[in-house]
């Protein structure tokens, strides 16, 4: 059997307050934001950085639940697939973290590489332009308005980065990481 | 025209708005799982509303603690249409309420104010529980 002691020391020892993989929903989302935003109260942190972590483990776990190129097709109407992926959200010489990890389609991922570029260079000023420009846009039919969610996550972050691994013949795994 | 309500849930805020008062309630939190979806029939009933002819003032009174960016792309949508029926002669009053610790909200009304043009947008600070 697998002794999962020592992997859960070393999540501790990483700050890792909790993380997430496996299929998403917006239930998973709305309970485990709740209780993240419950943790914070507890820790006493500042309404706006407790929003800050909030917003941006929301965009980034939508992210997951919309985007995910890691797929299962599900029998009930309406809801007709669920999509895997990770979200880790903890806190590190006092700062927290979100960190998430999703399969993408290789066709998409030169977009958000470039997007991601893009916001990497940018200024908040010139962040918030672009937020502002971005959200007056009809939503590209394909992306179903991704873009903006990065961007948040980027307005919000006082340090992005991320990584893109090839993982199969039509997909990569990308990971993106954002301190408040 | 019958009134338009919708009930709040985790991530989707209380609706309330009103025919005969002439007064919009938009309160709680907002990242539902899609928001384009969630907000049709707010951003219908609302454009009926200002296809009746009346000129009677509006106000908009919105206190919402967090939302996600497809609920501010959809938020921006429902400003220009308030912005469209303003000009058309119908005075509209936006109430944008936040907590007074809530510096995020802060922010978030005032980025919406700079993008309005024509109708009066007050950004109200409040301190207790109170929504």
């Amino acid at each position: 059997m697998m002794d999962t002691y020592t992997f859960y020391q070393n999540m501790k020892r990483d700050g890792i307050i909790f993380s997430f993989t496996g299929p998403t929903s917006q239930s998973v989302v709305e309970s485990i934001g709740e209780l993240l935003r419950r943790k914070m109260e507890l820790e006493e942190t500042k309404m706006s950085v407790s929003l800050k972590v909030f917003s941006i483990f929301v965009e980034q776990m939508q992210n997951v639940l919309n985007y995910s190129a890691e797929t299962e097709s599900t029998k009930s109407p309406g809801n007709d697939e669920l999509h895997y992926g990770m979200v880790t959200v903890g806190k590190k010489d006092g700062k927290y973290f979100i960190l998430s990890g999703n399969y993408i389609e290789k066709q998409n991922t030169a977009r958000f590489q470039s997007l991601l570029d893009r916001l990497l260079t940018m200024s908040k000023d010139e962040l918030k332009t672009l937020y502002l420009e971005q959200r007056r846009k009809e939503p590209e039919k394909s992306s179903k308005g991704a873009g903006l969610g990065l961007i948040e996550t980027a307005r919000k972050a006082s340090h992005l980065e991320y990584v893109i691994v090839e993982a199969d013949k039509d997909r990569n795994f990308i990971t993106i990481n954002a301190v408040i | 025209m019958e009134n338009l309500i919708i009930e709040a849930t985790k991530s989707a805020p209380s609706i309330i708005l009103n025919a005969e008062t002439r007064i919009f309630v938009i309160s709680g939190e907002s990242y539902p799982e899609n928001a384009a979806k969630f907000y049709k029939p707010v951003i219908d009933w609302i454009n009926n509303f200002f296809d009746q002819q009346s000129s009677e003032p509006v106000t908009v009174n919105i206190t919402l603690h967090y939302f996600n960016s497809s609920s501010s792309k959809v938020l921006m949508d429902i400003f220009d249409i308030l912005d469209t029926a303003h000009s058309n002669g119908t005075p509209v009053t936006v109430n944008w309420r936040h907590h007074a610790e809530n510096d995020t909200a802060f922010e978030c009304g005032e980025e919406f104010k700079e993008e309005i043009e024509q109708i009066d947008f007050n950004i109200v600070e409040f301190l207790d529980e109170e929504p």
